[in-house]
């Protein structure tokens, strides 16, 4: 029977370099769809035409205009114990006087109020110390701010990297980083804050320095669950029989695909370490009075919290307020970054 | 189904009222802060003193108005000199049905002096001269070399190295309470006063629950205390409470009977009318006030030595608004080194520190005048802006916090070129820093343990380890020792106005800076009769107390 | 398996030795006094601290004190409640502790898997807006001002529960602070549940599930819920030990003997007390570790690719 002649039939003929023509590297990438783009480019639209992170954007925004020009509007310092003298000519202190407003108060009731104080206005009343509440809060507002974006930081460059890395290489190396993630967790805060005092003035430096020291922790323990899911499935495989390299695969391939625990984390983490600073401030060794944070807002009006209920309200909402808009944000963030939600 | 809804609201009902037989009946009490020890060595606080004062009885106890009364002791015999006490006891005895002996005293005695414990230093020559003292607490001398001994079971003979005239009233203080030996010597090692069954009453009540650290504790009414007719309370239950706005609320649910509160919570009770017929006020002894490092190791080295410096942040301190507007619970505004209110003279019967105007020309609200020191101060020292540091503590009450940042915006008002940086810290670490001289300014506090003057003016001698300011007088030493151990102990009235002169000369100087003297706000339920409040020594006693 | 156990349970004791002598270190650098006396004197303190052994060179002293703890015996306090043995004091507050905390750990797990299930499936819709705002409000909100909520309205306005805790009503009076402790843990689960359980609803496999006809419960059981595990596993493990041992300022309010007051009172109290905070450290860095094990074991279980003994890409 006669042998098909088929066209790949080997001949004879041996190749030369001039029957190939090496392409320039960018002519390459050849899906001009999504290439041309952008990666950041596509994720700022999709974040821009999403509805509730936009809210979430100008909460954020508000929130820090006024925490800035807040304390300014008022009239007051943030430590001025405002006071007026009393029937005895002594200067006594506005201590705990309920919100007012004395012109909202005179429409309303068609007198002014009877007291020594009839003429000040307090938007959110005024603390123990007769300060006003409105201005403590907003100036309290930039600390614990700081503390927030510092958090954000820590988490995403220490706290991510660390699990990631941990996750990836394994077997030993992870087990070394893990028995250290152990001992770093173990110490007690306050006993490494308060040796940490010694060489360190204290202050709002030292609390980070204490965020630095744990608070990335959470976010490692999930970056590193999340690497030791991904790295076994097949387009991690896929991308490695490539020849791409260890960095190429950790931050190009899977940390996509694990935005999404690691921005729910970072929102859970900045509550916790705003209390961190107010309790660190409670023992002495973060802000110093008079001063004030959130958090050590939140811990003064506690004291009062049955009799001047006011006092406590206004360092929470902002806080909740704050947080609502930071998980707006990140949500639209998660939608904007993880191909998976993407209608592409 | 009906019948089980019936039933199953009558046993709803049972329990509920069961629940108020079983409670009802007991006295509630709160307590600022954990009882840290039941054993009288290691009480250091007032609330422990109060329960051992519950379950123990000394020789002496205080009546009402805080004089000392016979308790185990029936009568006591002093001689000529003064120097030898002799205590006859009556029949009482231990729960256990032991009787209390004078052995239970000088095996009590010999053990505090051993252990050398904070408070032995009342048997020391600074306050009880009990003899031989000195050298068991100080240089570990044999206890059996105390000056106390038994010449039969009821008979407990003290000698002392001079006339204490004020050593009946130390009798009531729980460090000179008896322990029963046998009881004692039973016990594995450190379990002493750690539950019910490793501690022994011979008191009005019993222990009837406690562990070491717990938040609520029961004392029950002892059956067998030799006193028994007198006490009318079934016991009392204590709970600690964290904080002033907490106990309000326990109080108006009726969770408690006796409460503590302090600032805005004394505002909002003394406003309504129902709480305000249950607010009583009374002393609670602690002189809060400010000392200064006048060392050359504080203060931009040793500014704080310059009394104009001092006396000019005396006189910018505003103490009405201090505790008028933050403190708030009562406490009274200070102007002298020995608070009133604890001391009164046994022959006149005169308060020590009544006049308060005593010293108005040193210590006062005087902004002109504290100028004018600032200027003195500035030419003598060649400085003229300042930067101290204020320590306090941060678990030492609601109201310090509020007072450090007050005090630090009123003398930055008045004196505008002194800044003060105010650091909390535990009240532990306040001390260490107080006692190491590692410090600037402190806002501190000494309440009395004994109803004498001396026991704050004992503390600025040279050396003592409570004269922070490590200030240093040959007049005022010779004073204080002239009244202790010299001339004046057997003379009343001479040492009373020898101890005014050195209160001046402590004025004068501005070696501290008093502000206020502590009140306790209490809200008392209604029914609830014949509390006894005191500001030395034992804060509350419940013998004569009804609950209706 | 069981070796790699083993080896993890070898690992751990080496890994607390190191914890045990940094913290014995450290707590002897930190400020403060192990005997806080306003009226001893120098000589005095001096005395007690010879008698304690605290002037002896460190690592005698930390011989000495592993010796003791090789015996089961954590010492007694040096400034905390005085001369009472640690584990009296100890043992009621690990109890108190460890059985508020683990109802607490029950409760929130419980309630904000349900929650974040319910805010997955109604995604867009009111609940899941709803599960939002009460878990931001649940993390921004301490648990002890919850506390005071609960306390104010259920033990005053309405007289349900007791106003204080109880040992001896230990389940009625459970109530108030173990459900003022679980709302962190509620609010953090629900996100995490929720978020996780969204994504995983969106990938292939779900809805090739749901083109093979899977519906509901068994739908959100076999599929989904297990992939979401993983991340609430990880968040979970932290906050089980943290509520097992203890909050400061609920059992501050509500009087509860735990670990929370104790260990802050060890070393913010009367005094740094070197033995509590030592005994307190093993305690904690002990749980901690174990937690952890069972984790990565779980990982395993849950996902049969994930083999954390194995080595990782690298080397491979």
């Amino acid at each position: 029977m006669k042998k098909p002649v088929l066209a790949c039939e080997p001949s004879n003929y041996t190749p030369v370099a001039g029957d190939f023509e090496l392409l320039e590297q960018q002519d390459i990438q050849t899906d001009k769809n999504f290439a041309s783009q952008g990666y950041w480019k596509g994720v700022a639209i999709h974040f821009s035409r999403n509805r509730r992170a936009m809210v979430g954007l100008v909460i954020v925004v508000l929130m820090i205009l006024l925490a800035v020009f807040g304390p300014m509007i008022s009239g007051y310092r943030y430590d001025e114990i405002v006071s007026a003298l009393n029937a005895k000519g002594r200067k006594k202190a506005a201590v705990g006087i309920s919100p007012r407003i004395p012109a909202i108060h005179e429409f309303v009731t068609g007198s002014p109020y009877d007291d020594i104080y009839a003429d000040k206005t307090f938007l959110f009343g005024t603390d123990d110390l007769g300060r006003d509440l409105w201005t403590r809060t907003w100036y309290g507002a930039r600390v614990s701010l700081l503390i927030a974006f510092v958090t954000i930081l820590i988490d995403m460059i220490i706290g991510m990297s660390y699990g990631l890395l941990s996750g990836y290489f394994g077997g030993r190396v992870d087990n070394v980083m893990q028995r250290f993630v152990e001992i770093a967790n173990s110490i007690p805060r306050l006993v490494i804050v308060s040796v940490l005092a010694i060489f360190m003035p204290k202050g709002i430096g030292l609390v980070i320095v204490a965020l630095l020291l744990t608070e990335w922790i959470g976010m490692s323990k999930i970056a590193r669950a999340e690497m030791l899911k991904m790295k076994e499935q097949e387009y991690v495989l896929a991308s490695r029989t490539l020849g791409a390299s260890n960095t190429h695969i950790i931050f190009k391939e899977i940390l996509p695909n694990t935005i999404g625990p690691i921005i729910t984390q970072v929102m859970f983490s900045i509550p916790t370490a705003i209390f961190t600073e107010a309790f660190l401030s409670f023992v002495g060794v973060g802000i110093v009075l008079p001063q004030c944070s959130i958090g050590t807002l939140i811990e003064d009006g506690f004291n009062n919290i049955t009799t001047l209920p006011y006092q406590i309200l206004p360092p929470i909402a902002v806080l909740a307020l704050l947080m609502l808009g930071f998980n707006f944000i990140g949500d639209g963030l998660r939608e904007a970054l993880a191909p998976k939600l993407e209608d592409m | 189904m009906k019948k089980w809804i019936a039933l199953g609201l009558f046993a709803v009902m049972l329990f509920t009222c069961l629940g108020a037989f079983a409670e009802d009946q007991y006295l509630s009490v709160m307590l600022s802060t954990n009882v840290m020890s039941l054993d009288t060595n290691l009480a250091t606080d007032g609330e422990s003193f109060e329960v051992i004062a519950d379950c123990i009885d000394g020789l002496t106890q205080m009546d009402a108005d805080g004089a000392a009364i016979p308790a185990i002791a029936e009568s006591y015999d002093i001689s000529e000199d003064g120097k030898t006490y002799t205590f006859h006891l009556r029949d009482a005895q231990w729960q256990n049905g032991t009787p209390v002996t004078a052995n239970d005293f000088v095996f009590a005695w010999r053990r505090i002096c051993q252990e050398a414990g904070e408070y032995a230093y009342l048997f020391d020559s600074s306050v009880g001269c009990v003899k031989g003292a000195d050298a068991i607490i100080y240089e570990g001398a044999d206890p059996t070399t105390l000056g106390v001994s038994a010449p039969d079971e009821k008979t407990f003979v003290v000698e002392l190295e001079v006339p204490v005239s004020f050593f009946p009233s130390l009798m009531y203080f729980p460090t000179f309470y008896p322990i029963n030996e046998e009881f004692y010597n039973s016990l594995e090692a450190g379990t002493y006063g750690t539950s019910p069954e490793t501690f022994l009453a011979n008191g009005a009540f019993v222990l009837e629950s406690y562990t070491p650290g717990t938040a609520n504790l029961t004392v029950k009414k002892n059956e067998t205390y030799w006193d028994a007719d007198r006490v009318q309370l079934p016991g009392i239950k204590y709970q600690v409470v964290g904080s002033s706005d907490n106990a309000l609320t326990a109080f108006k649910t009726g969770a408690l009977n006796v409460v503590t509160i302090s600032g805005n919570q004394v505002a909002s009770a003394e406003k309504d009318a129902a709480l305000s017929q249950n607010l009583k006020v009374t002393g609670a002894g602690y002189l809060w006030y400010l000392t200064f490092s006048q060392t050359e190791n504080n203060a931009q080295g040793g500014m704080l030595a310059n009394a104009n410096l001092r006396l000019a942040i005396s006189n910018a301190l505003d103490r009405e608004a201090l505790v008028e507007d933050y403190v708030m619970d009562g406490s009274l505004d200070t102007y002298t080194a020995v608070p009133p209110q604890f001391a009164a003279s046994a022959t006149t019967g005169e308060d020590f520190s009544a006049d308060q105007e005593r010293f108005a020309d040193v210590c006062g609200y005087n902004p002109e005048k504290a100028v004018e020191y600032f200027d003195a101060a500035v030419a003598e020292l060649g400085v003229d802006t300042f930067t101290f540091t204020m320590i306090y503590g941060n678990n030492e009450g609601d109201e310090v916090a509020k007072v450090a940042q007050a005090i630090k915006s009123q003398i930055e008002e008045t004196l505008p070129n002194i800044t003060i940086n105010l650091q909390p810290m535990t009240k532990a670490e306040r001390i260490d820093k107080m006692q190491n001289d590692n410090y600037d300014v402190a806002l501190t506090r000494w309440g009395p343990d004994y109803a004498d003057p001396m026991t704050y003016l004992g503390m600025w001698i040279t050396d003592n380890s409570n004269n922070y300011g490590f200030w240093s007088n040959a007049e005022y030493d010779q004073l204080i020792a002239d009244c202790t151990t010299g001339a004046y102990i057997s003379d009343y009235d001479a040492r009373w106005a020898a101890m005014y002169d050195a209160e001046t000369l402590v004025m004068q100087e501005a070696v501290i800076a008093p502000l206020y003297t502590k009140a306790n706000a209490n809200l008392i339920s209604a029914g609830v009769e014949g509390i006894e409040f005191h500001p030395v020594a034992l804060n509350r006693v419940y013998k004569n107390t009804t609950l209706q | 398996m069981t070796k790699y156990v083993l080896k993890r349970v070898g690992m751990a004791l080496a890994t607390l030795l190191i914890i045990i002598f940094l913290l014995f270190v450290l707590v002897r650098i930190m400020p403060g006094n192990p005997f806080p006396a306003e009226r001893m004197n120098d000589q005095q303190i001096a005395n007690k601290r010879a008698e304690m052994g605290l002037d002896d060179p460190i690592p005698v002293q930390f011989f000495n004190y592993m010796v003791k703890l090789l015996h089961g015996d954590f010492g007694n306090g040096t400034s905390l409640y005085n001369g009472a043995p640690i584990k009296t004091v100890l043992s009621t507050c690990v109890a108190n502790s460890f059985r508020i905390g683990g109802m607490a750990v029950l409760l929130g797990t419980i309630v904000g898997l349900l929650l974040g299930i319910c805010a997955a499936l109604n995604r867009g819709r009111f609940l899941d807006g709803f599960c939002t705002v009460v878990s931001i409000l649940g993390v921004c909100v301490p648990s002890y001002v919850f506390l005071i909520f609960l306390q104010y309205n259920f033990a005053y306005k309405l007289p349900l529960l007791p106003y204080f805790f109880d040992s001896t009503k230990f389940l009625k009076s459970s109530v108030v602070p173990v459900v003022s402790m679980s709302l962190f843990t509620m609010s953090t689960i629900a996100r995490f549940t929720r978020n996780e359980m969204v994504e995983v609803i969106d990938s292939d496999y779900v809805r090739l599930a749901e083109s093979k006809g899977l519906y509901g419960g068994s739908l959100v059981r076999r599929h989904v819920l297990r992939n979401a595990l993983i991340p609430i596993v990880t968040v979970l493990a932290p906050l089980v030990v943290d509520l097992l041992t203890g909050a400061l300022v609920v059992e501050k309010i509500y009087g509860i003997n735990g670990i929370g007051k104790l260990m802050v009172d060890a070393i913010a109290g009367e005094g740094v007390d070197y033995n509590y905070v030592l005994a307190l450290g093993i305690l904690y860095s002990s749980l901690y570790i174990g937690i952890m094990l069972v984790v990565d074991i779980l990982y395993g279980a849950l996902d049969p690719r994930i083999r954390v003994a194995a080595k990782g890409g690298a080397d491979e």
